[in-house]
């Protein structure tokens, strides 16, 4: 791999320790996929935030850095954390609220934005084509595909890096070869709702493994719709990037896979593992709400009140939150709660005893039952509201 | 004693050390796998269930699972229980990260069936070649 004068000396250790493993961590990284070089980013986003997803062994090495005096060269946001400071900080153990605070604050001096939001595609429009390091599969899925940035699927270690040094290595989906359609995708019946949205990433994620497909038939789809589908792509693959509007190529070359109504609706039950009526925690906002999605949600609630004994988790940015404010005011006045910083799944939902999750995102319905140790209800926005209001 | 085996692989983090060797012919995942604490491989339907990764010539085909995985190897080291070297078939973005944060000397490309639990290996990571010499009754 071809380095310029400055980087082979931070790679020898002129700048400090922080920067050189951060170096090595790109350099090898590059290496092991052929890159020849290093190309600048102009942002970097970065998983592995929350302290329930993390334990100790990270927090060791992320203070290692902060400590150091690593700081980030480019506009570097954080995914979200495991808690909130309204809500949860409450009702859970105040030392795992003090060990969270650790972690962000470790990450705080390191000249991160504390977004702790997994749609930082809200916060800031992407260039078109701006080449990014961004952890946190559904936004990588997103930002290729919708934002049209281009970005690798980066792990927690290897997006902090390219954050520290401002750069990454060029292979992968940084190079236009990589970034072909290979597959053609076509639907049996047009797609009704965000959940049939992720039904239909889960089922493509595992029989496409890397390969991109164009899916037809969703030039019209809300991008609120297409977050979930990448989102639950990405969950069950390793693919990085669709297509919904196909790009001027041949075709006559191209695999073509057909999917059905019963696919989909097979997936959704798959998703669903219990045939309890009464979930202990309705959530949706995985990924993280859209303005648009916490409008939706509070037009559909009304002027209702929510049932005894239930509880309804909305999860979003800050950001957002602020934006959407006369919204999320109306929907937390109906009893239910708009979260920010956090959502379900990396929250300690057991230990608030919730043991069903009923939820619109196949993404969450997939890893509530290992992550959460919960029974899932997947289902559409509509039913969730249904379940979780009177009349 | 019997000459020892050369074999050729790529450098992955460089190093050098000799030891025993532990080998599986499973993945593993280090985020739920193994112990952070001891180095203890903690997954239940794992071949190596049980054992202590600590100071060994650690032999697995390649590393899966959460890129968290990477951190525990650092963890492992700072513990000094970490092993004293990987070698892989394929090595994966998430071992690769581990053994740079925690300067675990690390080679790739070797068939890992040529080495036996018990079987001391020698790693030079610098060059990136290793040497086996075969134990009586490795398993």
């Amino acid at each position: 791999m071809y380095l310029t004068r400055e980087e082979e000396r931070i790679y020898d250790g002129e700048f400090g320790w922080a920067n050189q493993i951060c170096m090595k961590i790109l350099v090898r990284l590059g290496e092991l996929f052929h890159a020849k070089r290093l190309i600048p980013i102009s942002s970097s986003h970065v998983s592995g935030v929350s302290y329930k997803t993390l334990g100790d062994a990270p927090t060791e090495f992320i203070k290692a850095l902060a400590n150091a005096d690593a700081k980030v060269k480019v506009k570097s946001t954080l995914n979200p954390q495991s808690f909130d400071c309204d809500f949860l900080c409450k009702r859970l153990p105040s030392d795992l609220w003090e060990k969270q605070l650790n972690v962000l604050d470790c990450f705080k001096k390191m000249g991160f934005k504390p977004s702790l939001t997994c749609t930082p595609y809200y916060l800031e429009k992407l260039q078109k084509n701006a080449h990014v390091a961004w952890a946190e599969s559904s936004a990588v899925v997103y930002a290729n595909s919708i934002m049209g940035a281009w970005t690798n699927r980066e792990g927690g270690p290897s997006a902090l890096a390219a954050a520290i040094i401002g750069k990454t290595p060029d292979y992968g989906m940084h190079q236009a070869e990589n970034r072909q359609p290979k597959v053609l995708v076509k639907l049996e019946k047009p797609l009704s709702n965000e959940t049939e949205f992720g039904a239909l990433g889960i089922f493509l994620g595992k029989i496409l493994k890397e390969e991109i497909p164009i899916i037809q038939g969703l030039q019209k789809a809300s991008k609120d719709n297409l977050k979930q589908l990448g989102a639950a792509l990405a969950t069950a693959g390793m693919t990085n990037m669709f297509y919904y509007k196909t790009p001027r190529m041949q075709m006559d070359k191209i695999e073509k896979i057909g999917v059905s109504a019963e696919d989909l609706k097979r997936t959704i039950e798959k998703l669903t593992t219990t045939s309890t009526q009464t979930p202990d925690l309705i959530f949706v906002g995985c990924p993280h709400c859209s303005l648009n999605e916490i409008r939706k949600t509070a037009e559909l609630i009304g002027n209702r009140k929510i049932k005894k004994q239930t509880e309804f988790w909305i999860c979003t940015s800050r950001h957002i939150k602020e934006k959407a404010k006369k919204y999320a005011e109306k929907i937390e006045k109906s009893g239910a709660h708009v979260l920010t910083d956090t959502c379900a799944v990396v929250t300690w939902t057991e230990k608030l005893g919730i043991k069903t999750i009923m939820t619109n995102s196949a993404k969450t319905a997939h890893y509530a039952p290992t992550l959460n140790k919960a029974e899932t209800i997947l289902a559409p926005l509509k039913e969730c509201i249904k379940k979780a209001y009177k009349g | 004693m019997q000459p020892p085996i050369i074999l050729k692989g790529r450098k992955i983090v460089e190093g050098y050390c000799k030891a025993e060797a532990l080998v599986s012919t499973k993945p593993i995942s280090f985020l739920g796998g193994v112990d952070p604490a001891d180095g203890k491989i903690v997954e239940r339907d794992h071949d190596l269930y049980g054992e202590c990764i600590k100071d060994k010539v650690l032999c697995f085909p390649h590393g899966h699972g959460s890129t968290v995985g990477s951190y525990v190897l650092y963890s492992l080291a700072k513990k000094k229980c970490a092993p004293k070297a990987i070698i892989n078939e394929n090595a994966d973005p998430v071992v690769v990260v581990g053994a740079i944060i925690a300067n675990i000397p690390m080679v790739d490309q070797i068939e890992i069936k040529q080495i036996k639990t018990g079987d001391m290996v020698e790693v030079d990571a610098y060059k990136g070649f290793i040497k086996i010499w075969k134990e009586k009754g490795a398993k």
